[in-house]
């Protein structure tokens, strides 16, 4: 009723302007009509917000009273390729637990990426449960589009799942994230019938140079760089306090170890079979590729029977010794939206904790082969025996659990790697000049620590 | 007169060269494109190839767009649909009623408005996308509501691109306006009876560029959709199809998809041709 | 130059000085000669027209009044008294729940709209004071007051342009004036992602960012922005020419006497109008990628050894880019330029033929000349439309190669727009966007006005009618 007569009153408004001042004053009584439109459609706005919200209250004042839950919407994002999963297990779930029947649970395809991005644009739209990489976990803090996890989800939590991804979870010290995957690392795929040995790295790149095949490495990302930099010594890692702001940076990329790693990149971005690169399906004339076990079932279709996988390879330094490659293995994460509602929070909690929960991993395993970040779903034999992740597993004992980065560091990671790809940093220059870019490099992710 | 003509049939020869040059060039990207989108998807799975035809050709990767419990790419291409009509029916409408207003009328505050216009047309349109967020959220119009919200943003400020359909209506001579005026006829009869029967080149002119246009628009649209993706149009959900990791081996039917969002713009565009060079040639020279 | 410039803006700001004078001088004099219904419409607004029988003036005036009192009270004043501090009640949490404080956002917002409905507010108010007098006026002359039915009906005749113009007029005003005055706002605040609403409050820091801008030392983007600025005016130089002679050439070409199938020429080349460029730029790109299909070609059939990095190679990617608009380009040009060559009338190369020119001449002493005076507008609404070409850029390398040498993941082949486009979207870094937005917009403008002042065929508005 208000909102009709709000309508008719921008109608009138508008016919105000328009009558008065017959021909003179036109432009300003123009812009004036424009004016008091803006006015009343605001009215209209506010006045269904008001209405809403008076029935919001009247729901909820109802709902008290009759269940301990109300009623709601839950609205879940995760990757397209698991929205059916997500479905059923959100079925499965409300089954079982029929005092939250009251809610509604819509589960949308917005991928891992997308789903911090707009998370950190506009949290009051966001999802209320959604899915993340690791790597947004302090963004999403400081922005706040995390609530922390309630503390008897925490000690099971902490107890269940491996220690990596239980540290990807925490900020300062404090839990802000259900582990869902440990499964973020990368190793080798190559074709069995190019590379003869896929243990050191030089000898990849000459099987691939001789085969006139490409070998991808995403140099320029800050995630798959590391296992050069890591590899050969070198630092880098942040402090944060409980709000997700950075405190402390520690690095030693600026050294000895960080300029054998960086010549050593720029030599291999300097093969002429090297590609920059770690999505199978954009690779062509591929033999060999430093991805992750997402694409597992791409890297078999594409490399058929000559499928092989492995850990990282070593390499050898300019100053002639041989270092194995390390880098990050991260995790996948799910995350609560702060709520302004108690019930809702605790239902989003709960069913948070059960699409985290050991069968539901397994299950997430089986369904679209994602690797467990809970210790009991690891020890099934179906995930001790995939080709993939015990590749994955054989390299994360080189790697060390990635902790929390500042956005920033992986946006100037990308621009180191270009710079080496671009050939602004060669693969013969001097140390001195890596040495250069290298300190700066380091003063730049200091600079991001308050 | 023989040299002449030898000259000319060898002129002429190498025009028809470099015609088919740029033809082969102009034509290629289509081609790949097309080729592309009829590899099979079950033997040479969907991602990037170095190859330009394909081993097996196959309908795979049109059957998976028409397939709706894989894809939303049908609605996606129905709320595409839904925005360029409307868009193209409101700007039409807009534009006319500017253009005439500016065109025929003389009254205080048009220069003021015109030049007001021409300055704001100067901020770029980004800026503004945060803002225009909010404020369609405000209305509820975001998200599940995001195709009327796109409908209404896009059509709300196009009054500002009267610029071709004004310069249209200035060459029609104003003695008609006056002759009808003498004969008793108002304002609005003239505009309804006389003009826009008069116009129908930049009508059909300024309804293709507004239809068009709906096709391309991912950025605000992706916004605006915020991750509900029964709300993408084409562009934003096959963008990500190319741009985000998840969708591993979708390169194929993202050309399959491309196809099909080309063949009835294209269509639809060569048939009214005629109409288009017309207003590009009249916006040209107007400025 | 300048001095014309400086007289013409002294005498418009001595007109707008006395116009104001003389609109004080009307309300003065019309609340002392009015009779009490024009004193009391000074409080009500529309009382006047609407005891004279003016019922659909008197009542939009009221209507009007009563709206914006109801909008201020209810609604705008709440932001409107925090304008000054965009907020100060931070969000907390009650046991777990979580309590949003203020929201900055809406407060800017809606606090800029409270403003211009306060404007809008006494210009109603002087309207209502016109009326008053001219209705006072006509009635003292003995005249009649014009009937409702007659003002109704004025809509469609004489003042048929409100009609006409309203609602585009407040779509502009909702949809872009209002946003843009925001943004240029945000410019003067530290909205970004530490301080994002509803959880974060942000506030007012005057021009700090703008000394970012033009800092060159340490954190600033000083550098990075004269680099990024420079690639955009020499990108639109490039596009917008490369595409004029060019796609002139190739009208010319198919024009030509003795050439057939002209249609189909014409055909082959409008695909790339017609077909969306997400499509077809898309897969441009892919196809000059380092492992794409001409890279992979040209290493099979042995023609070069390595691949060619199109893409992420600096000056490589910025030539490739300029290359694939001259694709994109040059249909669009081929049309306009066929339209007008027909316009040129044909005595003019008859008679320089049987002065012996040959083709060059004539295309330099006749076509071009002629085209160069038409098209002079429409090469600077190109130039500016490219100095914000988002869609080639951003599709084809969107911004990339990155440097270590540029600041604020600014890229190689960024234009100022697609720089903007990613610090809204990636970084949330509304501060700085907003300030390289206000910059796009100096450029524009500075180059739209020297550039438009210096055209041959712009004096004369009137001239075509």
């Amino acid at each position: 009723m208000k909102k009709k007569l709000v309508s008719v009153l921008l109608a009138a408004a508008m016919s105000a302007s328009l009558l008065v001042g017959c021909g003179e004053e036109a432009a300003q009584t123009v812009q004036e009509t424009a004016e008091a439109v803006q006015e009343t459609a605001q009215d209209t706005a506010e006045a269904v917000q008001e209405t809403a919200q008076d029935t919001a209250e009247a729901v909820q004042e109802t709902a008290e009273t009759i269940t301990d839950y109300g009623t709601g919407e839950i609205k879940i994002w995760v990757a397209d390729n698991v929205v059916d999963f997500t479905n059923e297990q959100v079925t499965n779930f409300i089954a079982a637990n029929p005092q939250f029947a009251g809610y509604t649970v819509t589960v949308e395809a917005v991928g891992e990426g997308d789903a911090a991005g707009n998370m950190i644009t506009d949290v009051e739209a966001g999802a209320d449960i959604y899915a993340f990489a690791q790597d947004q976990i302090a963004r999403l803090v400081t922005a706040g589009a995390l609530e922390v996890v309630e503390d008897s989800n925490a000690e099971a939590i902490k107890a269940q799942n491996d220690a990596g991804a239980v540290g990807a979870a925490t900020v300062g010290g404090t839990l802000y994230a259900y582990p869902l995957t440990s499964d973020n690392g990368y190793f080798l795929y190559y074709d069995k019938s190019v590379v003869t040995d896929p243990s050191t790295l030089e000898g990849i790149i000459a099987d691939c140079e001789a085969a006139g095949k490409n070998f991808y490495f995403e140099i320029n990302s800050g995630w798959y760089q590391t296992a050069f930099f890591f590899g050969a010594g070198a630092e880098l890692t942040y402090e944060t306090d409980d709000s997700g702001n950075f405190t402390k940076c520690n690095s030693t990329y600026a050294s000895d170890a960080g300029v054998v790693a960086l010549k050593k990149i720029a030599e291999v971005a300097s093969s002429k079979s090297f590609q920059n690169g770690s999505a199978v399906s954009n690779a062509t004339n591929c033999a060999a590729i430093v991805d992750g076990t997402w694409d597992a079932q791409a890297a078999k279709d594409m490399f058929g029977d000559n499928y092989a996988c492995a850990k990282l390879p070593t390499f050898e330094g300019a100053d002639g010794k041989t270092y194995q490659m390390s880098g990050f293995g991260g995790f996948k994460l799910l995350g609560v939206k702060p709520q302004q509602d108690e019930n809702k929070l605790a239902v989003c909690d709960a069913l948070a904790a059960y699409l985290s929960s050991e069968e539901v991993q397994l299950a997430r395993y089986n369904a679209v082969g994602w690797g467990p970040s809970n210790l009991n779903a690891q020890k099934s034999d179906a995930v001790q025996a995939d080709e993939a992740l015990s590749a994955l597993a054989d390299q994360l004992q080189y790697t060390i659990p990635q902790g929390q980065y500042p956005g920033d560091y992986w946006s100037l990671a990308t621009s180191l790697g270009d710079s080496i790809i671009s050939g602004e940093i060669k693969a013969d220059a001097s140390d001195d000049d890596f040495m250069k870019a290298l300190t700066d490099f380091q003063s730049t992710c200091e600079s991001y620590a308050q | 007169m023989k040299s002449y003509k030898t000259k000319r049939a060898i002129g002429n020869t190498i025009c028809y060269i470099i015609l088919i040059l740029i033809s082969i060039i102009w034509l290629f990207p289509f081609i790949g494109l097309v080729l592309q989108s009829f590899r099979s998807y079950a033997t040479e799975y969907g991602g990037m190839v170095d190859y330009l035809v394909p081993k097996h050709f196959s309908l795979d990767n049109y059957k998976f767009l028409f397939d709706s419990s894989q894809t939303n790419y049908l609605l996606w291409y129905k709320n595409t649909i839904i925005i360029a009509v409307f868009v193209s029916l409101l700007q039409t409408v807009i534009q006319l009623c500017v253009s005439y207003a500016l065109s025929r009328m003389r009254f205080a505050g048009r220069t003021f408005l015109m030049r007001f216009w021409l300055i704001l047309g100067m901020f770029p349109g980004f800026l503004t996308m945060i803002c225009l967020y909010f404020l369609l959220k405000q209305f509820g119009l975001t998200q599940a509501g995001a195709i009327p919200g796109l409908i209404l943003v896009s059509v709300a400020s196009c009054g500002m691109g009267y610029y071709v359909c004004k310069g249209y209506f200035d060459t029609i001579p104003k003695a008609l306006d006056e002759a009808a005026m003498i004969d008793g006829a108002t304002r609005s009869r003239i505009f309804f009876t006389m003009i826009i029967p008069m116009s129908k080149p930049i009508i059909i002119y300024t309804a293709l560029v507004a239809f068009m246009a709906p096709w391309c628009d991912y950025v605000f649209a992706s916004y605006v959709a915020f991750g509900h993706d029964t709300s993408y149009n084409v562009a934003v959900g096959m963008t990500r199809w190319v741009w985000t990791n998840d969708y591993q081996g979708y390169f194929t039917r993202f050309c399959a998809g491309g196809v099909l969002v080309a063949i009835p713009v294209t269509l639809l565009f060569m048939f009214l041709q005629k109409y288009y060079v017309e207003g590009v040639t009249g916006g040209a020279v107007k400025g | 130059m300048a001095q014309g410039a400086d007289k013409k803006k002294k005498s418009a700001a001595s007109l707008f000085l006395g116009a104001l004078g003389n609109g004080f001088k009307e309300i003065g004099v019309t609340f002392v000669e009015g009779d009490i219904k024009t004193k009391l419409s000074y409080i009500i607004f529309g009382l006047g027209p609407l005891l004279r029988g003016q019922i659909l003036i008197g009542a939009a005036l009221l209507l009007s009044e009563g709206l914006f009192f109801y909008y201020m009270a209810a609604f705008g004043w709440q932001y409107l008294s925090k304008f000054s501090t965009l907020g100060t009640i931070a969000t907390k949490k009650v046991g777990r729940k979580t309590v949003y404080g203020d929201n900055s956002f809406l407060i800017l917002l809606f606090g800029v709209l409270c403003i211009f409905a306060i404007i809008a507010f006494v210009a109603i108010w002087y309207i209502n004071v016109r009326e008053n007098r001219k209705e006072e006026l006509l009635l003292k002359a003995g005249k009649k007051l014009p009937s409702n039915k007659d003002v109704f009906m004025s809509l469609f005749d004489k003042n048929f342009h409100k009609t006409l113009l309203a609602l585009p007029v407040t779509g502009i005003f909702v949809f872009t004036v209002l946003p843009i005055v925001f943004m240029i706002l945000v410019a003067f605040t530290n909205y970004d992602k530490n301080h994002q609403s509803p959880s974060n409050l942000f506030t007012w820091v005057g021009l700090e960012n703008f000394k970012n801008l033009v800092s060159f030392s340490g954190a600033g983007i000083g550098g990075t922005f004269v680099q990024v600025l420079l690639w955009t005016l020499v990108w639109a130089l490039f596009a917008t020419f490369t595409n004029y002679f060019l796609g002139l050439a190739v009208a010319m070409l198919i024009n030509k006497k003795g050439i057939k199938f002209k249609k189909l020429w014409r055909t082959i080349l409008v695909l790339t109008i017609a077909v969306p460029q997400f499509v077809s730029l898309l897969y441009v790109m892919k196809m000059f990628a380092n492992d794409g299909l001409i890279n992979g070609y040209l290493i099979k059939w042995g023609i070069i050894k390595n691949y060619i990095p199109f893409w992420t190679d600096p000056m490589l990617a910025r030539i490739t880019i300029i290359v694939v608009n001259i694709w994109i380009g040059i249909p669009y040009m081929m049309l306009i330029a066929t339209g007008l060559l027909m316009n040129i009338p044909e005595d003019l190369y008859e008679s320089a033929r049987i002065d012996g020119a040959n083709p060059w001449q004539m295309f330099r002493s006749i076509t071009l000349p002629y085209m160069l005076f038409v098209t002079g507008p429409f090469l600077l609404t190109q130039f500016t439309g490219n100095l914000n070409n988002f869609n080639v850029i951003y599709l084809l390398t969107q911004g990339k190669p990155q440097s270590v040498n540029l600041a604020e993941k600014a890229g190689y082949s960024d234009l100022l727009i697609t720089w903007l486009y990613k610090m809204t979207v990636n970084d949330t870094n509304y501060r700085m966007a907003a300030v390289i937005g206000i910059m796009v917009f100096v450029v524009t403008a500075v180059i739209s006005l020297v550039v438009y002042n210096m055209l041959p065929s712009v004096k004369d508005e009137e001239g075509f009618q």
